[in-house]
């Protein structure tokens, strides 16, 4: 919460007066405002001589701190909007998509963890492919790991083009390729300065290519959040929290389906686990966990954590190509 | 935008948080004195605190979405021309798409005699085939932990790599001009050799290097023999040794995007117990599996050395043979092959 002191350049009925009333009473910032109790200070106003600009002034401070909250909706709100916005995009593999209930889900961060080399890149630029086809919309893929393979998408798009059901003339190659945009990060504080970034052109309702940008990929989050996870303070922890929240933020706001990657270590028993620890279990809506056939090309998806649906059940599919 | 998503040290965030300062817009108009006094620091650190915050601040709405992101199309206008480097075994560049790729970080893991410093020497040596020639033209640098570097064996390799592009000269008649430019202490020139002994300077040449490239401009490669050495012994906390790999593996991943270049890292293998039985596995657990963008397993197959791509983002899973021979790194079936006379 900011000091009171920086607000009077915003407001000017919060002036010098109304500062050095609330700091007899030891308020410096817009929290001690809060946690104060406000009757009695408005009751203190009142005695005082310039008793008009100092409540004129408490009234200003109400109203910028109803300002930093969102507004309350109601269960037939949240019902109505989540029925109008939130909307499911196919990922193209018809096994996942009927795991999943129809795909990706808008507003919810979804998670794909798994071994190395078990085929999350892979899903990930497929599920681009394909939604930035389907829907006519753009994905942003943030990659830590160099991996975006510009090849395997164009790849995709051209059998979606070739394949005889969508009769649509006018599309190219280029055109749906324009609209994947895809953006390296390499560490944590680049990532929030990216997602701020992104806040603030979806604010300003920025379009790429006209199309609204629906999917955004990032692959993985754990690349950035392991080399700041444990040691002595808890400085990695509650960076790994904030970025999540950020993401679900932005997926809750702009509805958007935001999908990470994460890798897996050994746990207990030699089995393996989704890294990241138990704090961020409870980060993501949804959790998949992909593991790949010795040799072949059949991915194997399970999944471990959803919000309406039960844990357990699996799906495969294949990597052509 | 608020305070701690912007790269302060932990001492700083502490002191900022606990003087009130969450979000940006408490340091509008705000004196680096004033500033100092409140939070009990140094003018220095204050103006450097305020510099952080305006930079933060001037972020205004970017011309694409993200600043800095590209289109899946122009990446693959860009890779079109992108090169590779050749490794000398045609079949080995054939499981590869051309050889290493340049902005990717290559794993090159394998039991001990395999091949591995010999793939890297080979490789310091074929960046620098001039362009004219199919090469990239660049230098190498060469990081190294174990001390198996022998200059006497770079020099036979950057021998019989002239060689072998002064034959397919040769044939087109520009030898003058072809010997002119290639000499063999030219090459070895081109090879920015760092030779390590502990962990902590591993670190350091890591941090280094962006500075030296900087100022060197062609470094095309970066070879890391090993990376695991000073890893694996002596090394007793685990997740120390984790935050520190997977920090590493970020700063090289920056620098391969950001100078353009091919970062090739050769580890060693460990044994793994599953269910009972053992298994070789690549060294450094399976957080590092992640790092890297490609991988490639040398081993043995009967007497045949075999190197199979075990992960890749845009390559099928593939193996094939390669041998190592006075020349360096070739192809198994050239030892027999004839050279054509016409």
């Amino acid at each position: 919460m900011p000091p009171l002191k920086s607000l009077q350049h915003q407001f000017p009925s919060i002036d010098s007066n109304l500062l050095h009333f609330c700091a007899s009473h030891g308020i410096f910032s817009v929290e001690d405002f809060l946690v104060h109790d406000l009757y009695m200070l408005v009751a203190l106003a009142e005695r005082q001589t310039s008793s008009k600009g100092l409540k004129e002034g408490i009234a200003q401070v109400l109203t910028f701190l109803n300002n930093q909250h969102f507004p309350w909706m109601n269960g037939v709100e949240l019902l109505e909007s989540t029925q109008h916005n939130k909307h499911f995009l196919l990922t193209g593999f018809d096994g996942i998509d009927t795991l999943l209930c129809g795909g990706l889900c808008e507003g919810n961060l979804t998670e794909l963890a798994g071994p190395s080399s078990s085929g999350k890149t892979q899903f990930c630029l497929h599920a681009a492919a394909h939604v930035a086809y389907t829907y006519m919309c753009s994905v942003l893929y943030l990659d830590t790991s160099n991996s975006f393979s510009s090849k395997r998408i164009s790849y995709r798009v051209n059998r979606l083009l070739a394949s005889p059901n969508k009769g649509e003339k006018g599309r190219s190659l280029e055109g749906i390729m324009s609209s994947i945009l895809s953006h390296s990060v390499f560490d944590i504080f680049s990532m929030f300065e990216t997602l701020h970034q992104l806040e603030l052109s979806l604010s300003s309702q920025a379009e790429i290519q006209n199309s609204k940008l629906r999917l955004l990929i990032v692959d993985s989050i754990s690349s950035l959040i392991t080399p700041i996870l444990g040691g002595k303070g808890p400085q990695g922890h509650s960076l790994m929290l904030n970025v999540g929240f950020i993401l679900k933020k932005l997926a809750i706001d702009y509805n958007l389906a935001v999908l990470v990657t994460n890798h897996t270590v050994v746990g207990e028993g030699g089995n393996s686990k989704p890294a990241l620890g138990e704090s961020w279990k409870s980060v993501p809506h949804t959790r998949l966990l992909l593991s790949r056939d010795q040799m072949s090309n059949i991915c194997n998806m399970s999944i471990l954590k959803h919000t309406s649906m039960a844990c357990g059940q699996t799906a495969s599919f294949r990597l052509d190509g | 935008m608020e305070i701690w998503s912007l790269p302060f040290s932990p001492s700083q965030r502490a002191k900022l948080l606990s003087a009130g300062y969450t979000y940006l817009h408490s340091f509008s108009h705000l004196s680096p004195s004033a500033l100092a006094a409140d939070l009990d620091v140094s003018p220095q650190e204050a103006s450097d605190v305020l510099r952080v915050v305006t930079q933060a601040g001037m972020m205004r709405k970017p011309d694409s979405i993200v600043a800095g992101a590209q289109t899946a199309w122009d990446i693959l206008c860009e890779d079109r021309t992108m090169n590779h480097i050749t490794t000398s075994c045609e079949d080995l560049d054939g499981i590869l798409g051309g050889g290493i790729s340049c902005k990717e970080i290559t794993e090159v893991g394998g039991v001990p005699g395999i091949g591995k410093t010999q793939l890297g020497i080979q490789l310091a040596v074929n960046v620098q085939i001039p362009v004219e020639y199919g090469g990239l033209g660049g230098k190498a640098i060469y990081v190294d932990t174990e001390g198996s570097f022998m200059v006497e064996r770079a020099f036979q390799i950057a021998e019989s790599c002239i060689q072998d592009i002064m034959d397919k000269v040769l044939q087109t008649d520009d030898v003058g001009v072809c010997q002119e430019n290639l000499h063999v202490n030219a090459i070895l020139a081109n090879i920015f050799y760092f030779r390590i002994c502990s962990y902590t300077e591993q670190i350091a040449v890591v941090n280094y290097l962006e500075k030296f490239i900087s100022a060197q401009k062609d470094v095309k490669i970066i070879i890391i023999d090993s990376v695991t050495f000073h890893f694996r012994q002596d090394f007793d906390d685990l997740a120390l040794r984790t935050r520190v790999l997977s920090a590493l593996a970020q700063k090289m991943m920056k620098l391969a995007k950001k100078f353009n270049l091919a970062v090739v890292l050769l580890n060693q293998v460990t044994t793994k117990c599953t269910d009972g039985s053992f298994q070789l596995t690549l060294a450094l657990g399976e957080s590092w599996s992640h790092a890297c963008t490609n991988r490639i397993i040398l081993y043995w197959k009967g007497n045949e050395r075999c190197a199979y791509l075990d992960k890749s983002p845009s390559l099928p899973l593939s193996a094939a043979p390669f041998s190592v021979t006075t020349k360096g790194i070739r192809s198994v079936a050239s030892s027999c092959k004839r050279m054509r006379t016409t």
